[in-house]
């Protein structure tokens, strides 16, 4: 029923027994006390507000049970800046104005991360396609898509991509 | 919202090992691949497992292998390397429209082929597209192997021809012929949807370039995916420029396949849904036989 | 398409949000993040069916599960809870008012309605007692359609009342049955002798605007300080009132919060409701940390349902396309109609009251009715009950353009409200604002010419493009005149402007804002009157023990009412600072004389003379001796604003699409507005608040809809049933607000503008469609717009037209 695993989230190892059952999020939640990754639906998975990194990839941490995690590498987007300095996206978040009541921008944030990792010059509608699995209900999207927008305009022209 | 009390897990790392899980644990288990699907149960409450054997560390269950032509998926290939993967085009392209448009960029980061074709959900797009490409699927016990084709293994929603102590480790894909294509197009209310209704064709071409092996298979319906068979006998003789008998065939597919009413369209509707989408896909599939590329 | 004001100061210029930090680095204190230690979980065990009366509960085994702390009903409670209505949550209007407490009593009413509650001291543990619980009914029929409900034989929902009639209002005509029926009679002659009358059935689906945080309460008890109980709410102080007589809790012993941070609300987190009675209840009972954390599908069979209404609107107009008048008989589907504050009605009663929407329409006969089914009570929603009215008066215009063959544009034009202010004939007030600009700059935007010409070359090809257009007068703000008869509650703006000796402000206010940027645009507010830097401003509210009372973030309050507070209270402050001033320097000088502007105040007369704005205010409150008689030292001030009439703002919309006149798909290709949001604060903020209002409309107009089987059974529970629109179903929308014009009554002339964007949507999106469809003389007057409803129509008007 428990299980003893190990996780390492934002360069942190956390080694604790956990029931099987626990899902990841409520891991990184409630065990980690790592509140930035948020629950907005109930078992359907569709609203990605609980989007973090495992090895790198964005997947739904609601979709996922703690022991899944085991000796694997999760970023949160408690980790998605580096030594205080933040990523060009949340800097771009913050300039235009891509969030409203902020519930939905930390699964956004983390999976855009990865998109422009392995998007190095995408269309609007393919920025737009790459939202499809967070859901926002404040912004109508607009301004979160001018954000991503301007961040791999600059990815694209100097080829540096932060993380 | 949470699931039920689950008292075993077991990761294994091989087929092998896997295979000893599940006779371990009996059958009050599930595998779980990418979970994209069966974590929506598990948490609902509508399966509670006793055990869950998780299939992620399976490393001889990923990736996709390429041998004169013959192509092999293992059964843990993700979505996101399917889509990925361009020597799909061409006569087996509709796996790549399916992928790259499974749910969303997280779901695709996680959920697997093996996967969709084992839950044969009803509002799925791989077990009508690995249907409309003829693709078979291997299955592994302790007692030996077998093979089976996907429109024997996929049956009515939720049920497929897996034995309880089966494990599916492969789908795969005879050579094909030199001007062979196949697409796929699903219809979901919003981007992406899950599909209401889904239908992937699959024509080869005689010398000729007139159509001389049609495929059709549609998703989205109550009975389970199906082939639709009179359509697919609309195609013979056709070519890709008969935009006219492409219609008629895809009139026939629609009018052939017995649909069902949901609050996301009635059977009528869904008709439409699939006349419109089959169109559209038997033209793309003829183009992209038309290209001759070698799978 | 950011108009941003070209002048000095902070008002109307872009200033990045202060909220963004905590928010994009996963700091934000929401709801969820809040931890007590010991803290329970509470779940509740809902209904399934959607009217029964309960035969049996058992909870043994639910009891029997470790760790589970305590399981109660609706018996258990019904002694020990006050039922609602109670008079500080309802509304000073007549209807009937269903008895109910936070569980169910002797009967069910919707399939969702919570029934047990189960506490434990594991959240997934609660689930699995509450799954153990057991619960015999005995089904009875349900009641699902609201024109059925209303007919005599209908069974009925509420024990004790004859039929299922919550409230029925005339709406015009004046307060006597007299006089309405004189108003009726003139209204019918009109219509009846008018050169055309356009009639039809205007129906909107069931839908909201359910915000991607689910609500949630925790409570904590101590014998002595009483009771400290954070709701996701946004209406702190309304709460506590509430929930003091409800559980005899006395006021001065009962601090409720609203979480700093919470994931939108638009209107869903307004209202009183089961829940949290329910969670303070046991937090004081077992004397520990009870929490309820929603889920999602509890969320959605129970709350963000709204819309919902069936409209018999007939306009008589002459033959130039000018409405002479105008008659309604409106219905709408209440659920169980248990809701305190709102009791759903509310919605479809503004709804109706801004029926007339910015049309001079003098002459018009609106009643509605509204039904009690087994369904969950309509909850507030963004464009408060006027989504469906809009629509309804938005299609009628239309269908009146296509029958005299004019461009709806024109039409509408000749319609709008030429001068204000203007009193609706359903006695709503409009203050100020010019209409007609505010259409024209859209027109010319889009130019329409052009794309009348491209639409009609495009005819034929076989390619079918159309625009549509809706416009909103919206409510900006609500006025103690609206909400006291309306809810009982005042509509004023409060305040507290406190500031420091080093110069530094704190505001504080009663409202809880869910996203609106309130901490950032208040700053900026106080800034641009202080002369000093919004980052120097800081802004706490929500916490009904630190804050003056508010009604509560609702109905655009914040851009009217609450700022024009905080202003009022800078100006105060400024006085009394110039006032010492003065003095100190010994000049001739009024307050007036003074600039305050960049950290210093700047005497007007002689710009040498200046001190900076730190050391004057240190001064008055550390050193407050030799004071201009009269003054006292300390500087904070609370000021109360109360516009001189109901304010609101106008927009107009048009939206372009392409249909596919095979399948009936619908494409969104372009969506323009023109706004009057008067003068504008923070820019990005009003932008983004139209963007997200337009989506939502988008988004409830195309994908959603809560359904209920024939059995009752709601269909529509996860996010995976109720679609919500995704960022690849929707465009950007090019918002406009070069034409708006300063609000006269209020201190920034700023107008509050977010409540109602959604409102002119519908009419925008289907008017499209149908105008692209033109050719085929289309006419869709009920939602949700779906290709399938589409297709229909496309069948019917190929079909050789029907004997008239």
């Amino acid at each position: 029923m428990n299980k003893e695993i190990s996780i390492t989230i934002n360069g942190e190892v956390y080694q604790q027994s956990v029931p099987i059952r626990m899902l990841l999020v409520d891991f990184i939640r409630d065990i980690a006390g790592l509140t930035g990754t948020h629950v907005a639906c109930t078992y359907e998975g569709v609203c990605g507000a609980c989007t973090i990194h495992v090895d790198g990839e964005a997947v739904k941490s609601c979709l996922m049970l703690a022991v899944q995690a085991d000796r694997r590498t999760i970023t949160t987007i408690e980790g998605l800046a580096i030594h205080g300095k933040l990523h060009p996206l949340q800097k771009a978040f913050n300039d235009h104005h891509a969030l409203q009541c902020g519930f939905c921008s930390a699964g956004i944030l983390m999976n855009m991360a990865e998109f422009i990792r392995t998007n190095r010059k995408p269309t609007e509608a393919e920025i737009r396609n790459a939202l499809v699995g967070n859901l926002c209900r404040c912004t109508g999207y607009a301004h979160i898509v001018d954000a991503i927008k301007e961040v791999v305009g600059d990815a694209g022209s100097t080829g540096a991509v932060h993380q | 919202m949470y699931p039920a009390i689950i008292e075993n897990y077991d990761a294994p790392t091989s087929v092998h090992d896997a295979l000893q899980a599940l006779a371990k644990r009996g059958n009050e288990s599930y595998f779980v691949a990418g979970g994209q699907s069966l974590m929506q149960a598990i948490k609902a409450r509508v399966i509670s497992p006793k055990s869950l054997i998780d299939l992620q560390h399976v490393t001889e269950l990923k990736g996709i292998e390429y041998n004169k032509g013959a192509v092999r998926i293992g059964a843990m290939t993700r979505y996101r390397d399917i889509a990925a993967d361009e020597r799909l085009d061409g006569a087996y392209q509709a796996l790549r429209d399916a992928a790259r448009h499974v749910g969303d960029r997280q779901v695709r980061n996680r959920g697997t082929i093996g996967g969709s074709l084992c839950w044969n959900y009803i509002a799925a797009c791989m077990p009508p597209t690995c249907i409309g490409i003829g693709a078979s699927l291997d299955l592994v016990s302790r007692a030996g192997r077998r093979s089976l084709l996907a429109e024997a293994f996929l049956q009515g929603p939720l049920e497929t021809a897996r034995r309880d102590d089966e494990i599916v480790v492969a789908v795969t894909l005879p050579a094909a012929p030199m001007m062979c294509g196949s697409a796929y197009k699903k219809w979901g209310l919003v981007n992406d949807a899950l599909p209401v209704v889904g239908v992937c064709a699959s024509v080869e071409l005689g010398d000729d370039r007139r159509c001389r092996v049609a495929r059709l298979a549609i998703g989205g319906l109550a009975t389970g995916p199906r082939r639709a068979e009179a359509g697919e006998k609309a195609l013979i003789g056709v070519s890709a420029t008969d935009a006219s008998a492409i219609s008629n065939a895809a009139e026939t597919a629609a009018a052939s396949t017995e649909t069902q009413s949901d609050i996301w369209a009635d059977a009528e509707y869904r008709k439409k849904l699939i006349e419109t989408l089959a169109r559209e896909v038997i033209a793309t599939a003829f183009a992209r036989a038309e290209r001759g590329k070698h799978s | 398409m950011n108009h941003v004001a070209k002048q000095p100061g902070w008002v109307g210029r872009q200033f990045n949000r202060k909220e963004d930090h905590r928010l994009t680095t996963g700091k934000g204190q929401y709801f969820a993040d809040i931890v007590v230690p010991g803290m329970l979980h509470l779940v509740f065990v809902r209904s399934k069916h959607a009217h029964a009366r309960i035969k049996r509960i058992d909870i043994s085994a639910a009891k029997a599960i470790p760790g589970v702390v305590a399981v109660v009903t609706g018996e258990d409670i019904r002694g020990a809870i006050k039922s609602l209505p109670q008079p500080v949550v309802v509304p000073a209007l007549p209807a009937r008012y269903p008895t109910f407490w936070p569980l169910a009593v002797d009967k069910v009413k919707f399939n969702g309605e919570p029934v047990v509650a189960v506490v434990a001291r594991d959240k997934y543990v609660a689930e699995d007692a509450a799954d153990a619980v057991e619960i015999e009914y005995e089904p009875l029929p349900y009641v699902g359609n609201m024109e059925d409900a209303l007919m005599p034989g209908s069974p009925v929902v509420h024990d004790g009342w004859e039929n299922n009639e919550m409230f029925a209002l005339t709406f015009t005509g004046g307060a006597t049955p007299d006089s309405q029926a004189t108003n009726d009679a003139e209204v019918d002659h009109l219509i009846t002798s008018a050169d055309i009358v356009v009639k039809s059935r205007y129906r909107v689906h069931r839908c909201g605007v359910t915000p991607l945080e689910p609500r949630g309460a925790l409570a904590t008890w101590d014998d002595a300080d009483g009771m400290v109980a954070w709701i996701t709410t946004q209406r702190p102080h309304i709460d506590r009132l509430a929930m003091s007589d409800v559980l005899d809790i006395p006021t001065e012993k009962l601090r409720v919060i609203a979480p700093r941070d919470q994931g939108g609300a638009f209107g869903v987190k307004a209202p009183f409701y089961r829940e949290p009675i329910l969670v303070c209840y046991m937090a004081r009972k077992l004397g520990r940390p009870v929490r309820w954390l929603e889920t999602r599908e509890e969320h959605l069979m129970s709350v963000s349902q709204e819309r919902d209404q069936i409209h018999d609107l007939e306009i008589g107009a002459t033959k130039e396309g000018r409405i002479v008048a105008l008659r309604d008989r409106g219905l709408a589907d209440n659920g169980d109609g248990c809701e305190g504050v709102y009791w759903g009605y509310l919605m479809p009663f503004l709804g109706a009251a801004l029926l007339p929407n910015a049309y001079d329409l003098p002459k018009c006969d609106i009643k509605i009715r509204v039904a009690c089914t087994n369904k969950a009570v309509l909850s507030p929603a963004r464009s408060f009950g006027a989504y469906p009215t809009r629509f309804a008066v938005e299609r009628a215009i239309d269908r009146l353009a296509h029958r005299l063959n004019k461009d709806p544009a024109d039409v509408r034009r000749l319609n709008l409200i030429a001068s204000l202010p203007y009193v609706t004939a359903t006695g709503v007030h409009y203050d100020s604002g010019d209409f007609l600009k505010v259409w024209d700059y859209l027109i010319k935007t889009i130019d329409l010419p052009k794309f009348r010409a491209e639409q009609r070359e495009a005819w034929q090809r076989g390619h079918y493009i159309g625009v549509g257009f809706g416009v909103g007068a919206e409510l900006s703000g609500v006025a103690s005149s609206v909400l006291v008869p309306m809810e009982n509650q005042p509509g004023y703006g409060a305040a507290t402007v406190r500031l420091d000796p080093r110069g530094k402000v704190q505001v504080f206010e009663g409202d809880a804002p869910a996203g609106q940027g309130h901490e950032s645009s208040m700053a900026q507010v106080v800034a641009q009157e202080f002369g000093i830097h919004p980052n120097d401003v800081t802004v706490t509210h929500g916490d009904t023990s630190t804050t003056p009372f508010g009604s509560g973030t609702i109905g655009a309050r914040a851009g009217s009412y609450t700022m024009s507070a905080i202003a009022m209270a800078c100006r105060v402050l400024k006085k009394k600072i110039a006032r010492v001033m003065a003095h100190d320097l010994k000049l001739e000088a009024d307050p007036d004389d003074f600039v305050f502007v960049d950290g210093n105040i700047i005497f007007t007369k002689s710009n040498n003379v200046r001190k900076t704005f730190r050391e004057v205010v240190e001064r008055i409150i550390m050193a407050p001796l030799n004071l201009p008689s009269g003054e006292t030292g300390g500087l904070e001030y609370t000021a109360f604003f109360e516009a001189d009439a109901p304010m609101i703002c106008f927009s107009a919309h048009a939206a372009f699409v392409e249909v596919d006149a095979n399948s009936g798909q619908i494409k969104l290709t372009r969506y323009v507005t023109s706004e009057d949001v008067g003068t504008v604060i923070n820019p990005q903020i009003v932008e983004a608040q139209v963007q997200g209002g337009v989506v939502q409309g988008i988004s409830n107009c195309l994908f959603e809809q809560f359904i209920y089987d024939d059995n009752g059974q709601q269909l529509t529970s996860t996010f995976e049933n109720y679609k919500l629109a995704t960022a690849a179903d929707v465009p950007s929308v090019e918002v406009h607000h070069e034409a708006g014009t300063p609000c006269p009554h209020t201190p920034l002339g700023s107008r509050g503008l977010g409540e109602g964007i959604p409102g002119p949507v519908p009419g925008a999106l289907t008017n499209a469609v149908c105008d692209a469809l033109k050719p085929f003389g289309i006419e869709i007057d009920e939602l949700p717009l779906r290709p399938d409803r589409v297709w229909r129509a496309l069948k019917e008007a190929n079909r050789p037209a029907a004997a008239e």
